[in-house]
Formats: structure tokens, C-alpha cells, sequence
């Protein structure tokens, strides 16, 4: 091998965003072992530009025209860049709220901003990752360190029991999938590299070899894991209710984000010679999540668990975008994913703002909160009744271009019972916006009306309002203005090499949707949907 | 038959047999030091099926991590813990542990067939043999570079992140962070002790 020739072939400016990323836990790491503790009062801010940077970074190198870096290790299409971004925003965003209450609770918040950007950076790669290797690697960057935020808080015993849990759940599931990817390295004759895998596996006859399969379920167990499908969620409300809110937004929606990019990644290019089973595995999982998550989240009295539920249910619905196997199923599981970052981190921020005001996240104890805190009920509503998917927040907007695609594609089933389970999510989300709203001033709970003067002044506060206004204004507008969210969703998956392989694989006789789809087209029902 | 491969067969024969009987051991023995030290003979039988398999370094580095490494941490752990507590009763224990097995059993079986069954790929190009430290260098610094560079990140964090939960905490000094304390804030894990000036009434 010559290396002289090596450097020149690794193309490694595509890591630009990971790499300042990088630097940025560095220099938040350095800062706080030179100048102390008094250095938190910028070092957030750091940490925020640095993501920032990344993000522009990401920006700049939209749509390169030779996307495969380090010899195949690593791709950054379009759709891996759009979703570094979404992991990389939510992990800002998760920090604005972070500031004061890791402060409130007497850690340390350096060490705790070094171990959330290094989970950004694993699930950034993990997004790009194009290699069983380098899956493996950005899987367990991610896995681990959120381990390690979920039990930052550790005098406090829930904590404590939800990184275990989380840990022991994660290991086995890691494992399982580590089996899975040696099954595959096996079958393809020592084959890593995720676009080399399809063509190496032969095939006997016209089924699939046993092994195939069993490789393909224990990938998806991983996969399942990360994103928190039913029968794969039972980490997911312990979890959410012990470990500190801020790292339960970042959980919640940069984590699942990357697991869903894996999902696509894996199954897309991997696994064609058993489409059909996957496909039926991923519908189960998708039907198991919507239902279960939404009717069982009906009967919890915590916000966090309420929320945790809520999450698995959304997980189901995203899954539709991606069963339908089309240009426009694959944009609406994007589209799905940006609009759920601001909604689900909006609904976080409240929650972290009640909790530092009042020490609680009982959803009883919201009741009232109309008379106290304007802002803070207007923002939770708008956040809520999105996630429920009520016109016109982007949510709704979200939800049925995913019904419409999944619709198109055939998936009437899936449809159905989406619909069906979004009417009951509708309740549980509303139930606290009346607790909140509806109720006479004698009906405010202890904790309401021991609510303490709203002060911004405190530290960390500023950029908690910041992040939770932006998050409200994007939620509202986002549904109606959503034509530039839209393009870029819809220009990730046009633009991506992988998914229009696949699309060309899968229907070689329907016409593909050209590259200059617009969004009227992708809203308007129209004909050249492909229905595999 | 050889007398080489002859030696390679028996040699492979007492490794399985060790390997299978102490893995078994591991699960099935009832005291915790006993299912470590057997995992470590575990360990060291898949160093010698590496070294059976020509493949030298990775035997070195099996024993080295596994047995020198991961088992020793575990023994501490098992030491450390040092905690004497019978195991309680579960009711239902033989159906529990029926089931367990039966679950055991099928897949092995599923995983017997799938490696009888399918047709594997084998690979044409000659081990590498002694020359393996310089191949899997050459590999970690040409297609394995990214991976073996974001192994790194992880190593730093994992360190960091030992220590933080390692460390014993200092009191938090509210006045050297610029929080004010004045201010009612509250939150479930706050430790309402070992804060020397909070803002709990």
C-alpha cells in the first residue's frame, strides 16, 4: 500500500463540522481545567458557537460532488448532512437549557458539556457512517456517553438507576448488533464497507440465505434500541423520568435523529436481497410503537414519563417515511424529524423552566399555570398541541405528509392505525393544556401558587428563553412557511446517491421523480408517486 | 493425516472442550469468583483457537486486554464489592430458569443451522502470519483511519467521564459561578445537604 498516495485520496475536508466540533470539547475542556469554575459563565456560549460553526460548516458543504471520504469510512450526501445538522441543533438547543440546571443541581457543568458534544460527534458520524467499523465506533461514541450524561446526576438514586438500566439494556443490544454486522462480514467474504456489502452477499436460488436474515434481526435490534420501537423501548420511560431533563431533550431528539439515519443508511444499502422482510419487521415495530406508546402514555401522571411514551408513539409515525420506500417517504421522515427537533425541545424547555421554578414535574401540579406564567403556558400549548399534530402547527404538517406518503405507497394499514393513535395522542396532550389553562384560580396547585416572581436575570436563564422562544416561533411558523423545510428535505433525498439507487433498484419501470421536485409537487397528490 | 494437522486437531479438540466446559461454568457456577476465574480460562481458550487460526497478534492482544485487562477488573470488582448476601428466594425460579434455557436452546439451535446452512464466503487471500502487526497497521492508517481516530474521542470521554463519576464532589462555591442563590429554584436532584448555601428556605 502506498501512503503517499493515501492522504491525498482521504477527502477529509467532509469531516470539516465533526472536526470543529471536536475542537470546540477541546477548548471547553482546556478552558475549564485553566481558569476554573468561574469559567461557566462562557463556556456554554463556547460550546453553542462551536455547534453553530459546525452547523455552517455543514452548510457550506451541501451536496459535494464526491461525497465518500477516508476510503469509504464515512459519506457525507446530503442526507447525512441534513442529519449531522439535526443532531448538531439539537444538541445546541439542549445546552441553552442545560446552563442552569446543571448549575441548580451542584455539578459540574464543563465535564458535562465535554461529554454532551462528544455524544454530538457520535451521532454525527453515526449519521455519515458508510462502514460496519465506523458504525460500530460512532454507535458506541454515542451509547456511552449517553450512559455517562444520563447518570450525571449522581446523588440522586433515579439517576443512578436509569444508567444502569440504560447501560445493561444498551451493552446487550450493542452486542446483539455487533453480532449481526460479524454475520454479514462472514457472508460477504470480509466485506465492510456498507455500499460494497449487497453486491458481495450471493444468493442461492431466489431466497435470501437463513443467515441473511438472522443478521438482519440482530441489526435491527440495534437500530430498534436507538431509535425506541416497542418491543426495544423498555429503557426509554425509566430513563427519561431519572435522567437529567436537558440530556433527556438531546435523548429524545438528537440521538433517536441518529439512529434513524443509521436506519436508513443499513437498510438501504445493505439489506435489498430482504427488502420484503424488513420491510414487514419495521411495519411491526411501527404499529407496536404507535399503539403502545400513545394508549400507555395515557395513564402517566409525570411529565417526563408522559413525554417518554409520547416519544416511542412519534418513533412509530416517523417509521411510516421511511416503510413507503419513496423519494417523498423518505423526505417526510426528514421533514417529520426537523419539525419534531423544535416541537419536542420546545415542550423540554418548558418542562426544564417549571421543574427550576418549581421542583416538580408532576402534570397535576400544572394546573393553574395560566395565572402565573403566560409565556411559559403559551409556549408548552403551542409545543403540546403540535405534537399532536393540531392545524395549523408544523406537527400537523409533519404528520400528514407522512399519512399522505405512507397513503400513496399503499401502507393502508400503517395509515390507519397512525390515524387512529394520533386521535388518542390528542388527548393525553390536550389534558394538560386544559390543566394548565382551564382551571379557576381556586383549583391552582400548591406548587402554582407558590410560584416564585418571574426573574430572567439569573445566569443560564437568557439562554433558556432564547432557545425555548425560537423553538415556539419555529413550531408555529414552521407548518406554514414550511416551503424552505420542505426543499431542503426533499433535496437531501434527491440529491443522495444511496436512495436513488435504491429507488431506481426498486421500480425500474415507474418514472422517478426528476430532481427539481418543488414543494407543491411533494404536497399535491400526483401520479408519478412510485407504488412499489 | 499428518502428524501437523493431527496436532492441530487434537489441540482444537481440548480448546473447544475447555472453552465449552468453562463458558458453561461461567453462567452455571453459584459463586461470583468462580465464574470470574472461569471466564478467564474462557478467554484464554479463544487465545488459543486465534493462535490455531494463524492469527498471532490477536491472540497476543486476547490475552493481553481480556484475560490481563477486562478479567482482572472484574475480579476487583468482585472483590471490591465485598458484600455477603444469600440470594433470596424467586418464587417461580424452575419455571423462570426452564424457560431461560428453552430460549437458550433454540437459539443455538437457530444459530447451528444458520452457520451449517449457509454458504459462506470464504476468503482466498493467504493469513498474513507473522507479518499481521504490519497488515493491521497498515490498515489503521489507511481505510480504518476514521475509526481508529474517533476511538480516540471516545477514550477521552470515557476517561472523563470515569472520573466524574469517580470523583468525590467539592461544595459547589454558588458566588465563584455568578449564579445567585437568592433566587427560589428548586429541582428534585438537588442535594438538599451537602450544599453549603442554597436557596432552600
Amino acid at each position: 500500500m502506498d501512503f503517499s498516495t493515501v492522504a491525498s485520496q482521504l477527502n477529509a475536508w467532509t469531516i470539516l463540522p465533526e472536526g470543529i466540533v471536536i475542537l470546540t470539547l477541546i477548548a471547553v475542556l482546556l478552558v475549564d481545567l485553566i481558569v476554573g469554575r468561574s469559567s461557566v459563565r462562557w463556556t456554554p456560549y463556547l460550546a453553542i458557537a462551536g455547534l453553530f460553526g459546525a452547523i455552517a460548516a455543514l452548510w457550506l458543504q451541501w451536496a459535494p460532488p464526491d461525497p465518500v471520504a477516508f476510503l469509504g469510512s464515512f459519506s457525507s450526501d446530503p442526507l447525512s448532512t441534513l442529519f449531522r445538522g439535526i443532531i448538531a441543533l439539537s444538541s445546541a438547543i439542549a445546552i441553552t437549557m442545560s446552563i442552569t440546571y446543571v448549575e441548580r443541581t451542584g455539578t459540574a457543568l464543563g465535564e458535562f458539556l465535554v461529554i454532551l458534544l462528544t455524544a454530538t460527534v457520535g451521532g454525527m458520524f453515526l449519521s455519515g457512517a458508510n462502514e460496519l467499523v465506523m458504525v460500530f465506533v460512532a454507535l458506541e461514541t454515542l451509547s456511552i456517553s449517553s450512559y455517562l450524561l444520563t447518570g450525571y446526576m449522581k446523588r440522586d438514586p433515579r439517576s443512578n438507576e436509569a444508567a444502569l438500566k440504560y447501560l445493561l439494556i444498551g451493552a446487550s443490544s450493542s452486542a446483539i448488533f455487533l453480532y449481526g454486522a460479524s454475520l454479514l462480514y462472514g457472508l460477504s467474504g470480509g466485506e465492510t464497507r456498507l455500499d460494497h456489502l449487497a453486491a458481495a452477499i450471493v444468493s442461492s436460488g431466489d431466497r435470501p440465505p437463513l443467515a441473511l436474515v438472522v443478521a438482519l434481526v440482530f441489526v435491527v435490534a440495534g437500530i430498534a434500541f436507538k431509535i425506541s420501537a416497542v418491543p426495544f423501548h423498555q429503557w426509554t420511560p425509566d430513563v427519561y423520568e431519572g435522567s437529567p431533563t436537558p440530556v433527556v431533550a438531546f435523548l429524545s431528539v438528537g440521538s433517536k435523529a441518529a439512529g434513524f439515519a443509521l436506519a436508513v443508511r443499513l437498510l438501504v444499502t445493505a439489506f435489498p436481497l430482504v427488502s420484503e422482510q424488513w420491510h414487514f419487521v419495521f411495519t411491526a415495530l411501527a404499529i407496536l410503537s404507535m399503539v403502545l406508546g400513545n394508549v400507555v402514555a395515557l395513564a402517566q401522571t409525570s411529565m417526563k414519563r408522559m413525554l417518554a411514551y409520547s416519544s416511542i408513539g412519534q418513533a412509530g409515525f416517523v417509521t411510516i417515511g421511511l416503510l413507503a420506500g419513496t423519494t417523498d417517504g423518505y423526505a417526510s421522515t426528514v421533514f417529520y424529524l426537523l419539525v419534531y427537533l423544535f416541537m419536542n425541545l420546545g415542550g423540554f424547555a418548558c418542562i426544564i423552566l417549571f421543574s427550576l421554578r418549581t421542583g416538580t414535574d408532576e402534570i397535576s401540579e400544572y394546573s393553574g399555570l395560566y395565572q402565573k406564567d403566560p409565556l411559559l403556558t403559551l409556549c408548552l400549548s403551542i409545543a403540546l398541541l403540535s405534537l399532536g399534530g393540531i392545524p395549523p402547527l408544523a406537527g400537523f404538517f409533519g404528520k400528514i405528509y407522512l399519512f399522505w406518503v405512507g397513503w400513496q405507497a399503499g401502507l393502508y394499514t400503517l395509515v390507519l392505525v397512525g390515524l387512529l393513535t394520533s386521535v388518542v395522542s390528542i388527548y393525553y396532550y390536550i389534558r394538560v393544556v386544559k390543566m394548565m389553562v382551564v382551571k379557576e384560580p381556586q383549583e391552582m396547585s400548591e406548587a402554582v401558587k407558590n410560584y416564585p416572581a418571574i426573574d430572567w436575570s439569573v445566569p443560564g436563564l437568557q439562554p433558556l428563553r432564547f432557545g425555548l422562544v425560537v423553538a415556539t416561533i419555529a413550531t408555529s411558523l414552521a407548518g406554514i412557511l414550511s416551503n424552505p423545510l420542505f426543499t431542503i428535505a426533499n433535496d437531501s433525498v434527491v440529491r443522495t446517491p444511496i436512495l436513488q439507487a435504491s429507488l431506481m433498484v426498486a421500480s425500474p419501470v415507474s418514472s422517478v421523480p426528476d430532481a427539481g421536485v418543488t414543494v407543491a409537487d411533494a404536497i399535491a397528490p400526483e401520479e408519478s408517486v412510485i407504488v412499489p | 493425516m499428518n502428524l501437523g494437522e493431527g496436532v492441530q486437531l487434537v489441540s482444537f479438540g481440548l480448546l473447544t472442550a475447555l472453552m465449552l466446559g468453562s463458558a458453561l461454568g461461567v453462567v452455571l457456577a453459584q459463586s461470583v469468583v468462580y465464574s470470574a476465574f472461569l471466564l478467564g480460562l474462557t478467554f484464554t481458550g479463544m487465545a488459543g483457537l486465534y493462535l490455531l487460526l494463524n492469527a498471532d497478534f490477536v491472540a497476543a492482544a486476547q490475552i493481553l486486554v481480556y484475560v490481563g485487562a477486562v478479567n482482572v477488573l472484574i475480579l476487583f470488582g468482585v472483590m471490591l464489592v465485598n458484600k455477603q448476601m444469600a440470594f433470596e428466594k424467586v418464587p417461580g425460579l424452575a419455571l423462570r430458569q426452564a424457560t431461560t434455557g428453552l430460549v437458550c436452546a433454540g437459539l443455538f439451535g437457530l444459530l447451528t443451522t444458520v452457520a451449517l446452512t449457509t454458504p459462506w464466503m470464504l476468503s482466498t487471500t493467504t493469513p498474513a502470519g507473522d507479518g499481521a502487526i504490519v497488515a493491521i497497521a497498515q490498515h489503521l492508517f489507511s481505510d480504518f483511519l476514521l475509526p481508529f481516530e474517533v476511538a480516540s474521542v471516545l477514550l477521552l470521554m470515557a476517561l472523563i467521564g470515569a472520573i466524574v463519576l469517580a470523583r468525590r464532589d467539592l461544595l459547589m462555591d454558588n458566588s465563584a459561578t455568578g449564579l445567585s442563590d437568592d433566587l427560589e429554584l428548586k429541582l428534585p436532584e438537588r442535594p438538599k445537604a451537602s450544599l453549603s448555601s442554597g436557596g432552600e428556605p
